[in-house]
């Protein structure tokens, strides 16, 4: 099978055909976000599905960048980047000792860790609020960056990760009299470089998606992310899809650039990370 | 291992450029909100697009916030030229404002209210200014609700809707009434427009409207849909079911929520049985929102959440002629919900701002050139008797919309336990038509639910 | 997890490797306590209390006993429960079936179809939804459309309205949703698969179903541990589906234990009982990932 000589057979074209209708419905979405962004109002109501934009129109756009909708862009890419960056630093300093160094509480910490991995922060919001409030932070992004970066899926991932790396190179690191921080910088980061990376796409993606704590910490036009942004043009009276669409479209392009141009790493990096686990 | 420097250094540079860039953006806010521990959304940013708010700010300026929820059309340029207008009396206050949604505005009151973060000046409706003044979380505006004010207004249940019996938490600045709509041309080719009174006022009763659906269906129509996806609208569905056989919603004492009486019990069974013979239909999986959209592409004839602004709003995108209705009821004498708009002043415990928020408000509601302005904003009608506005409308429907107000029944939106009742009542008109359980059944765990919430209030 | 350590140290460099690792810790531990386990305590204090935006009432046990009476509670759970119970073994078996369709196809198709699977995730729950709630609607809605000129149906459904649909749909966004990921990871360790096994074992005559089960299901084992755990956390999260598409009606059909609470906190403003119900989660949720990984322990041992 792993030969390209092996003939098609009969379930090799069903599969392919199912596979086809398939993607033809998660692609759905995106073309109609991106057709309805440059249909006007009347042909985005329209009763029967209008498939193509026949009368394509700037006007959503235009509208759209009445408002600060780049600022709500510029917003979500710094806070994006923020809790990456910040993750990737923290976790792999934990993950790497987690996995590699043995000391008093390690088993109790990592059990709390995988346990408040799953836990949803609709939990502790209540707390979460008051915390911010107490910080000054509420209303700022530090507000949602903080809060993914507590999230410890990143250092389980990091653990994971760093379980790959010889123990016996760390010994000899060590008996060469490399310090801590010589040998985590040129030896563990090297070699886990590929999960940071995957690490990395994660987090940048579900801070970008994490509508929810965005929902309760911003409040302010300044602040606003682009999810947020987007949700905020429905209202109750009248909903201007061709307007939600345009944002939609605004908020879901970049990220899939960003997807595509490291794709391989991506996927190499998360590969990896699981066949470790 | 070079390559891994180069990625830590470049990480630790974005991490900081980051950080202080997150932090450039609002640590005016941060500051403000330590030391003097109110909690403003002063950002330095604005002040870039206002250019005489910045030199007012190395003055020490006095920052308000204003909150709005989405009021007719009220918003974007005409808050700009009003606080603009306003400035020129009150240069050194500067107004900032943020535009909120029906989906999750409240949810962001509550979070800004929790975190301490919450605005100066809120703009909405007794229900939700009655109840935050209720909570302790409001200034109470009694000073501003003068002799002249009363008088002006003229009317006992405004006035009594801006307060909770004690002190007055909302000064009103426009009121609508609510009502339906009919797509005027397919009523016309259906035959049903026969049965509605294009005389007056418009009334017309039960019996007329079951007629005219019969017409709708022989056409082939969708005549309309009752929505029960929550989320707002609920005004327009709660008058629908009461006036069919006038129905009281609560008593007189505003203590109780009354739908299960035998009238209003009558109504539910009626629209019930309307969608069984499929004259109407019921839909849980849409809001307000979705029903004005079917019907303003033409998928439904009739709308049940009309009114001024929505006339208004929906002019450039329907292809049809709008025809505003009042609910039929038995006796044809129908009792319409009103939507009382105004402000109310959060508690931050800064007087210099609650002294700015108040001369704001007085300067929106009451000026003499920007009192009628801003009321026209909102696309509704003034509370204040004297004001003159929409005199060169030319609009044919503006004397029906300002007619309607004659029929403005009780206001029970500021009654305890309101928001409450909202969730009970959606869920009760979707156990209704999906004939999940009875209507007596169905209505009577909606009063107690939320005749339990009501007295939770007052333990 | 300390298998690789060496077997017998000093006392001296026992603390001090202590000493380095906390070092090493300290700034993720800074963030961890900061805003996941302070929070967690302050959460489980306030479960005590009365507690609204005007009150502030230690009230014992009393929110913990009036959840169990609380019918809303009880069908979130179970709708939570539904939730995690379909989703995340159609996510897995699903992901893998196509995966395994895939994965020895050309480069390009291969990289194709990873990508178009991933679509969804990237482009935003919120957009998505939107599309959806269109693509749902009973009156102009693509589904309507398509199986009403196909005469699958006679009358149009409210998808989202209807108590037997609106759970299925939320799943089934969910789904497309969540679904990319683990196609990427099945597509990398089904190639990962030592290939002359699998030769070996088809010489002797094994089906294409043995071939699977005997030599590429036990290679592919931890990755499939880890998208459960994965799966688990994203249906255990779904949040903005709920919120956007239904406000978990109708009649609490979508209702979840996640968005109850958030209703509970934010819409009447019961912070309390709220924070209450957040600890029950929070313990069912622990007994879950306890379990998981109780799991992916035994099966590491083999």
């Amino acid at each position: 099978m792993e030969t390209q000589v092996k003939k098609t057979t009969a379930y090799d074209v069903v599969a392919l055909i199912v596979l086809i209708v398939l993607a033809f419905l998660f692609i759905f979405p995106l073309y109609w976000i991106v057709t309805g962004s440059f249909k006007d109002a009347i042909a985005i109501n329209s009763a029967t599905p209008q498939w193509f934009p026949l009368e394509p129109t700037m006007d959503n756009f235009v509208r759209l960048f009445d408002r600060p909708a780049l600022r709500w862009l510029l917003n979500t890419v710094i806070m994006a980047v923020a809790a990456m960056v910040l993750t990737c630093i923290t976790a792999s300093m934990a993950g790497y000792v987690l996995a590699k160094k043995r000391f008093f509480g390690q088993k109790i910490l990592f059990s709390l860790f995988v346990c408040a991995m799953a836990l949803p922060k609709q939990v502790i919001l209540i707390p979460l609020l008051k915390e911010m409030s107490f910080l000054g932070l509420h209303d700022t992004l530090w507000a949602v960056i903080l809060p993914t970066v507590g999230w410890p899926f990143g250092v389980f991932l990091m653990k994971q990760f760093s379980e790959g790396i010889p123990t016996e190179l760390l010994e000899a690191v060590r008996i060469d009299g490399a310090g801590e921080i010589k040998t985590f910088t040129q030896i563990v980061l090297p070699i886990i470089k590929p999960g940071i990376g995957a690490l990395a796409i994660f987090t940048f993606i579900n801070s970008w998606n994490d509508y929810f704590l965005q929902l309760i910490m911003l409040n302010s036009q300044e602040v606003l992310t682009i999810s947020l942004g987007i949700a905020k043009l429905q209202t109750e009276m009248s909903n201007d899809f061709g307007l939600i669409m345009a944002g939609a479209a605004l908020g879901s392009i970049p990220i899939i650039v960003i997807f595509l141009m490291f794709q391989k790493y991506f996927t190499q990096g998360i590969t990896m990370g699981a066949v470790k686990g | 291992m070079k390559n891994m420097k180069k990625f830590l250094a470049l990480a630790m540079a974005a991490c900081m450029t980051v950080g202080m860039a997150a932090c450039g953006g609002n640590n005016t806010a941060d500051t403000t909100g330590n030391t003097t521990g109110t909690n403003t959304n002063a950002n330095t940013d604005t002040a870039d697009e206002a250019g005489d708010a910045q030199e007012q700010e190395s003055g020490g300026a006095t920052e308000i916030t204003l909150w709005t929820f989405p009021v007719g059309d009220w918003g974007g340029a005409y808050v700009d030229e009003v606080i603009a207008a306003f400035n020129e009396s009150y240069p050194d206050v500067s107004v900032n404002v943020e535009y909120l949604d029906y989906t999750s505005g409240d949810d962001q009151l509550t979070a800004a209210i929790e975190a301490g973060t919450a605005p100066d000046i809120l703009l909405a409706e007794p229900q939700r200014l009655v109840k935050f003044g209720k909570n302790g979380r409001m200034v109470a505006l009694d000073d501003m609700f003068t002799d002249e004010l009363k008088t002006d207004v003229g009317n006992e249940s405004i006035i009594a809707a801006c307060s909770d019996g004690t002190n007055y938490w909302m000064y009103p600045l426009s009121i609508t009434a609510h009502f339906m709509a009919i797509n005027y041309e397919a009523w016309e080719s259906s035959g049903a427009l026969e049965y509605v009174n294009q005389e007056g006022d418009r009334t017309w009763t039960t019996e007329d409207f079951q007629n005219a659906l019969a017409k709708l269906k022989e056409a082939g129509l969708t005549s309309g849909v009752v929505y029960c996806g929550g989320q707002g609208g609920d005004q327009g569905t709660r008058a629908l079911v009461t006036n069919l056989y006038s129905a009281d919603f609560t008593n007189a004492e505003h203590t109780e929520w009354t739908i299960n009486s035998e009238n209003g019990i009558q109504g539910l069974t009626l629209l019930k049985d309307l969608c069984d013979q499929g004259l109407l239909s019921y839909d849980a999986g849409i809001q307000a929102s979705d029903e004005l959209q079917l019907f303003s592409n033409g998928t439904v004839q009739m709308s049940f959440c009309w009114n001024a602004a929505n006339a208004k709003n929906y002019a450039s995108s329907v292809t049809f002629t709008p025809y505003a209705l009042p609910f039929p009821s038995d006796d044809g004498v129908p009792v319409l919900e009103s939507g009382l708009y105004g402000f109310g002043i959060f508690d931050n415990g800064d007087a210099a701002k609650q002294q700015a928020a108040r001369d704001f408000i007085t300067f929106v509601c009451d000026d003499a050139e920007w009192g009628p302005k801003s009321v026209e904003a909102t696309g509704f009608f003034p509370v204040r008797g004297s004001f003159e506005v929409y005199a060169d409308s030319d609009d044919p429907n503006m004397e029906f919309y300002n007619a309607m107000l004659a029929y403005v029944g009780d206001n029970f939106t500021a009654m305890d336990g309101f928001t409450e009742q909202r969730a009970e009542w959606w869920t009760m008109l979707q156990y209704v038509f999906t004939g999940e359980k009875s209507v007596q059944e169905a209505a009577d765990t909606y009063v107690s639910n939320s005749n339990a919430y009501t007295a939770s209030y007052s333990e | 997890m300390a298998k690789n350590a060496a077997p017998a140290r000093s006392h001296v460099l026992a603390r001090r490797e202590t000493f380095v690792s906390y070092m090493f810790l300290l700034p993720c531990l800074v963030f961890f306590v900061g805003f996941v386990i302070v929070p967690m305590f302050m959460c489980l204090f306030t479960s005590f209390f009365d507690y609204t935006m005007t009150d502030f009432n230690f009230i014992g046990f009393q929110n913990y006993v009036e959840i169990f009476q609380d019918e809303t509670f009880l069908i979130a759970l179970r709708n939570t429960v539904l939730i995690v119970v379909v989703s995340v073994p159609t996510v897995c078996i699903f992901s893998l079936w196509v995966a395994s369709a895939i994965y020895n196809r050309k480069g390009a198709v291969t990289s194709f179809f990873r990508c178009v699977f991933y679509l969804p995730v990237v482009t935003g729950t919120v957009a998505v939804t939107v599309v959806w709630k269109w693509m749902f609607n009973q009156y102009y809605g693509l589904f309507n459309y398509v199986l009403s000129s196909t005469n699958v149906i006679d009358q149009n459904i409210s998808w989202l309205g209807d108590k037997r649909f609106a759970i299925w749909c939320i799943i089934m966004i969910l789904f497309t949703t969540s679904i990319g990921q683990p196609i990427v990871l099945y597509v990398s360790a089904l190639g990962n698969v030592d290939t002359s096994l699998v030769e070996a074992a088809e010489v002797d005559g094994a089906t294409s179903f043995q071939c699977f089960w005997k030599i590429k299901w036990p290679n592919i084992m931890p990755t499939t541990l880890y998208i459960l755990v994965i799966t688990t956390i994203n249906s255990f999260q779904c949040f903005a589906l709920i919120q956007l598409l239904t406000s978990g009606g109708p009649m609490n059909s979508t209702n979840t234990i996640m968005y109850y609470i958030y209703d509970t906190a934010f819409k009447t403003n019961q912070y309390g009982y709220a924070n209450a119900m957040g600890i029950i989660l929070a313990i069912i949720i622990a007994v879950f990932s306890a379990l998981q990984f109780k799991v992916t322990g035994s099966s590491k041992k083999d």
